[in-house]
């Protein structure tokens, strides 16, 4: 599966606000549903679920990386979404770095097997140093966009 | 029946009584051999997670696979290969939230069990019925909580009043559920007009209730906020704390040890979480025990929780409630002064009666003062209510869908939904139109 599957170009922020884990959450689903990818009474809900599942374990996988994600039934398909922010977020990652880069990924409960690909694809691609740090530097969502492009394209070493 | 523990011995002997023919594999000799001598059962030692004890017990023929033993893992390996056996139904205990959370992993759906059973969360949704409204329709249990049911009162300076409730533009996540007037309660529909005084029932997820509660009902009319005191911070008392996580009360949850209360703090930002043992006299003193609404004990020890139950109705709490598992304990409880007792064995087992049901019908009660049922159905393939919407079923004014469970999800249905085999639902009905209504979710052959 490639990212061009399930990123929604359009919902990319490249210069989060947020300062909590809580605010990093809220703003990215919020762009979500600004680019018209969810609708506006499920984002509540949406939002609790991602926090429930954080309380079970935090979905930083450390080096700066996180990916919230939950299953909802509003969600006719897969849809997932960019964040990078500047001075990083608090996400009680394991190794206790700050947040950086944020993959939050929304997938209907009936498609279990497309959820499992796309969080195997974002972990996988993000073992790349490169792409990482490339993707901490971004700017802007279309920088940002490219980047899954090239990295859709195999042009990043171990993706 | 895998597990012959407290739980397991107590389920194998409430379904031998219910005359069913029940076996129990454990792996320890010592309970088998007890089980053996006191129940009418035949109970066999060995793992639950190997095949050739599973095939010994005759799983290949069993008509539910019941995963009780203390560990989760071997629960659920051995629950999955029991149904992959033949077993025709298989339900595994879980302890851990993880399990049962399907955001990253759907373990139901992997290991093919038919439910996965958290005996705590089970517990907490009782005890948090029994202080929410204990007279109200029983859905608590339904989806593990996440419908919420209020009963309340319309008051003369609410605009409701005079109104047919298709009038009041209500929100789609909660509906009316049921109106009693003058001792007699029915079914509510689009074309009911509510008078002062009024007793409804609003069903539905909790922030649509709580923001329709101000149609029927000024802000000064509300009830006034209770007190709570949980004593215990494991699973139960937590999820007892996130079911009672609204203005109505005010929460205090005792825990002893340090690092879950940091956890707690910050699950629950509105509960006072406090690091102390509950069985400590000074300790429910100062923390304000004696002057409780509703004092529970759910502390894990069935010792500690009688005795932090009985200090605290010494110290003048008005209601206390306590999590009892030994059966021996049950006789004395009441005498020493705790209102309610709550085991996991009970709340488990009317979970696994309905599993036993033939039909659609997983579970049924009947609501004091009328003439209506409260339903839990399952739905079937070639059923006739997944053939039409449900506003061109014949349910009006009949049967009222509160509920739809669908992929371990749950919300208030409207008037295009059509339902799924598989869905559960909850659903009101009017006891005389009960074997109409429920011939739409029998098989069309039967």
């Amino acid at each position: 599966m490639k990212f061009s599957d399930f990123i929604s170009a359009k919902s990319i922020k490249a210069e989060l606000k947020a300062q909590t884990k809580d605010e990093a959450i809220r703003e990215l689903v919020q762009s979500l549903l600004d680019a018209g990818e969810i609708n506006a009474d499920q984002h509540d809900d949406i939002v609790a679920a991602i926090m429930k599942r954080e309380e079970l374990g935090s979905t930083g996988i450390g080096r700066g990386v996180a990916v919230p994600h939950t299953k909802h039934p509003s969600v006719q398909k897969l849809v997932g979404t960019v964040g990078v922010s500047e001075e990083g977020v608090d996400f009680d990652s394991l190794d206790g770095e700050r947040v950086q880069l944020f993959f939050l990924l929304i997938s209907p409960p009936e498609r279990p097997g497309d959820h499992l690909r796309a969080l195997e694809n974002i972990s996988r691609q993000l073992r790349d140093e490169t792409f990482c740090r490339f993707l901490k530097q971004s700017k802007s969502g279309p920088d940002i966009s490219q980047l899954l492009q090239e990295a859709d394209d195999n042009q990043f070493a171990s993706g | 029946m895998l597990g012959g523990g407290t739980v397991g011995h107590w389920l194998a002997d409430m379904l031998c009584r219910k005359r069913h023919d029940v076996t129990v594999i454990d792996i320890d000799p010592n309970i088998v051999r007890r089980i053996n001598s006191e129940l009418d059962v035949k109970a066999i030692v060995g793992s639950a997670a190997q095949s050739t004890v599973l095939f010994q017990g005759d799983v290949l023929s069993t008509d539910i696979c019941l995963a009780v033993t203390g560990v989760d893992e071997v629960n659920i390996v051995a629950a999955s290969m029991a149904k992959a056996l033949g077993a025709r139904r298989s339900i595994a205990r879980v302890y851990a939230p993880a399990f049962s959370d399907l955001s990253t992993f759907d373990y139901r759906q992997h290991f093919n069990i038919d439910s996965l059973l958290s005996l705590e969360q089970l517990s907490a949704v009782t005890l948090a019925r029994a202080i929410r409204n204990p007279d109200a329709i029983p859905l608590e249990h339904f989806a593990r909580g996440q419908l919420e049911v209020y009963e309340m009162d319309v008051c003369p300076s609410s605009d409701a009043v005079g109104k047919k409730l298709r009038e009041l533009k209500l929100s789609g996540g909660m509906r009316v559920g049921s109106i009693q007037r003058e001792g007699r309660k029915w079914l509510a529909s689009a074309e009911d007009e509510l008078h002062v005084g009024d007793r409804i029932s609003l069903i539905g997820m909790p922030e649509a209730v709580e923001a329709a509660r101000s149609n029927f009902s000024t802000t000064s009319d509300r009830r006034k906020q209770q007190r709570i005191m949980i004593a215990g911070g494991g699973e139960t008392g937590f999820h007892l704390a996130r079911l009672l996580s609204s203005p109505d009360y005010r929460l205090t949850l005792l825990e002893r040890d340090l690092d879950r209360c940091e956890l707690l703090a910050k699950l629950l930002p509105d509960a006072t979480i406090v690091h102390a043992n509950a069985n400590r006299r000074s300790v429910l003193e100062d923390e304000g025990g004696g002057t409780a609404d509703f004092f529970v004990a759910c502390t894990g020890s069935d010792e500690s929780n009688i005795m932090a139950g009985v200090e605290a109705r010494e110290l003048g709490a008005s209601r206390v409630m306590a999590v009892v598992e030994r059966p021996d304990y049950a006789n004395v409880v009441g005498k020493l002064g705790i209102d309610r007792v709550v085991s996991e064995r009970e709340v488990v087992a009317r979970q696994i009666l309905g599993f036993l049901n033939e039909g659609a019908v997983i579970s049924q009660t009947r609501l004091p003062n009328g003439k209506i049922g409260v339903y839990e159905l399952e739905v079937s393939d070639r059923t006739k209510v997944t053939c039409a919407t449900l506003a061109d079923l014949p349910l009006s004014g009949r049967c009222l869908i509160m509920g739809i469970q669908r992929e371990g999800f749950i919300r208030v249905p409207n008037a295009d939904d059509i339902l799924h085999a598989g869905d559960i639902i909850v659903a009101l009905i009017d006891l005389d139109h009960v074997d109409e209504i429920l011939s739409l979710f029998n098989s069309k052959s039967s």
